[in-house]
């Protein structure tokens, strides 16, 4: 299941990349954005992704951005919260 | 070897595992008893310091210490700051069993009390006495711990105090570093977050450390350069080389500036703010790093980004992190959720227009201490456009940032990347009329911007 996730997360990670630096290898416990990979900006795309792909409630849970700079933390969020 | 090429080789030392190695022999007793708990104990002893120096410095512009009854007050003052702080901590690691309103919304709680607090001190008469004194040096103290307490309320919502000490989250509250009311580092998960766990960690963070002590002694040293150079300054020893360029300050309420020193001056007075704002973010966050908290630098070359999203990361990290963490995330997660351009909107209006001048606001004595509207009224309308406009600025860069994502792209030429660079310096520049600390009223600061274009 969690390769299912993480195939679906990449897919989406790449089309909000930053257009000069492409996302190809990167380790799962990377932080993309001390990789200079994503910005703070990415952040709000993959919560919006989170909401509308595995219904995450952010208002209920709070957010930590934290949380989100490494597709493991994401990884590990969508089986914590994940509804989809 | 070309120039570029050693300046790059020079600025990553800190990370060449050979000076790493070298650093670590060198300092290699030293290093192994430099034990993460210690490293922290040391910011504690130090925090009780500050816990005790940082009230007393706040409040002594606007209460009066050299009075008889100033030194019970100063005591009240420093206890009553250590009691909200002792209280916060005791919300944090127990905030399961907290009411469910202050669950839901604990930061609004936070600053609820501390307005209570204000309210009382504008209702009680301006009186003699201990008690009267304490009221007023309290509600200037807060501000400095109000953001930080946020942190801890944080970190409890996020079931992180309970296992904590309370003399590691004194690191942050009373920051031995140094800091401002923004907390450099934030509070102690992400302090944490960032911490050498082993001596080779320890190295790496030390020498960044270092380096940034280095570049804030030679952005002092440029700083030096210009007052006298620049600005005439008649304490630089190059004062009698300088040009005597006025402070913009000086020149937002004057009439008949030039139009070419006009923008001169916007241009130099953003370069004198982002320097100073790297030197003393360098000092702190080197320090931070001296004691093994490797975490972000507070000021990243903000005069080469490209968009102004992007100087509003690089600019002042630290202040923007808590706009986006206490403003900007809560809303986004709450406000049209349906609607996605709506949504950052509102969440950037939020963050940077809403909770930056409520920010400001908590800064100025004279509204906290005694609501002056006819000193706050001005100020308030000038600020409040700068944090408009602001929001405008940085949303719409967003979106066109956005816009670009997606498709893996060259990057942009020289050309450009200047063009781009220039408009945001001059987006920045022409913001800094209204939020220059001056006495220019709303009407002079716009003069003054419409002269730029041959608007008298």
């Amino acid at each position: 299941m969690r390769d299912a996730h993480r195939a679906r997360l990449l897919e989406f990670l790449r089309t909000i990349q930053k257009p000069d630096q492409p996302l190809d290898a990167v380790a799962e416990t990377d932080s993309l954005i001390e990789a200079g990979l994503i910005d703070s900006l990415a952040l709000l795309e993959i919560v919006a992704f989170l909401e509308e792909q595995y219904r995450i409630d952010f208002a209920e849970t709070g957010l930590e951005p934290d949380q989100l700079t490494s597709v493991s933390g994401i990884l590990d969020l969508i089986e914590r919260e994940g509804r989809a | 070897m070309p120039v570029g090429l050693l300046v790059r080789r020079l600025g990553q030392l800190h990370e060449d595992p050979a000076v790493v190695a070298r650093w670590q022999a060198w300092m290699g007793p030293a290093l192994a008893r430099l034990t993460p708990r210690r490293r922290r104990s040391l910011l504690a002893l130090g925090a009780l310091y500050v816990a005790v120096r940082q009230p007393l410095r706040e409040m002594v512009p606007g209460v009066g210490l050299a009075e008889p009854d100033g030194p019970v007050a100063a005591a009240l003052i420093v206890l009553g700051c250590f009691l909200a702080v002792v209280a916060v901590y005791a919300a944090a690691s127990r905030f399961a069993s907290l009411p469910a309103a202050v669950r839901s919304r604990p930061q609004v709680a936070l600053h609820a009390a501390f307005w209570a607090l204000v309210t009382v001190a504008w209702v009680v008469p301006d009186g003699r006495g201990p008690g009267a004194l304490a009221l007023s040096g309290l509600v200037l103290a807060l501000p400095f711990l109000l953001w930080r307490m946020g942190y801890l309320l944080m970190s409890g919502q996020r079931g992180r105090v309970a296992g904590s000490r309370f003399g590691d989250h004194l690191l942050y509250l009373y920051p031995a570093y140094g800091g401002t009311n923004t907390p450099y580092g934030k509070g102690l998960d992400h302090l944490s977050r960032h911490e050498a766990a082993t001596d080779e960690a320890l190295a790496r963070s030390q020498l960044a450390g270092l380096k940034l002590l280095i570049l804030a002694a030679i952005y002092n040293g440029l700083l030096a350069l210009m007052a006298g150079l620049v600005y005439g300054d008649a304490r630089s020893a190059w004062s009698r080389y300088g040009l005597g360029l006025p402070r913009l300050e000086q020149m937002l309420p004057a009439s008949g500036t030039s139009w070419a020193t006009a923008w001169t001056a916007l241009y130099v007075t953003l370069l004198w703010d982002v320097l100073k704002l790297a030197a003393r973010g360098h000092e702190i966050i080197g320090v931070l790093r001296l004691f093994g908290f490797n975490v972000f630098r507070n000021t990243y070359k903000p005069l080469l980004a490209p968009s102004i999203v992007e100087f509003w990361n690089r600019y002042y990290y630290y202040f923007k992190e808590l706009l986006v963490e206490f403003f900007f995330f809560p809303t986004y997660v709450r406000r049209f959720r349906r609607s996605p351009r709506l949504r950052i909107f509102a969440a950037t209006l939020a963050a940077a227009g809403f909770g930056n001048l409520y920010y400001h606001l908590l800064q100025r004595d004279d509204f906290v201490l005694s609501l002056e509207p006819a000193t706050v009224g001005p100020w308030l309308l000038s600020r409040g456009f700068y944090c408009l406009a602001l929001s405008l600025g940085i949303y719409l860069s967003m979106r066109r940032e956005q816009s670009r994502r997606g498709a893996a792209a060259p990057p942009p030429s020289a050309l450009t990347r200047v063009r781009r660079i220039a408009g945001v310096w001059t987006f920045f520049a022409l913001l800094s009329i209204w939020a220059e600390d001056s006495v220019a009223g709303f009407g002079q600061r716009l003069s003054f911007f419409l002269a730029l274009f041959g608007v008298r």
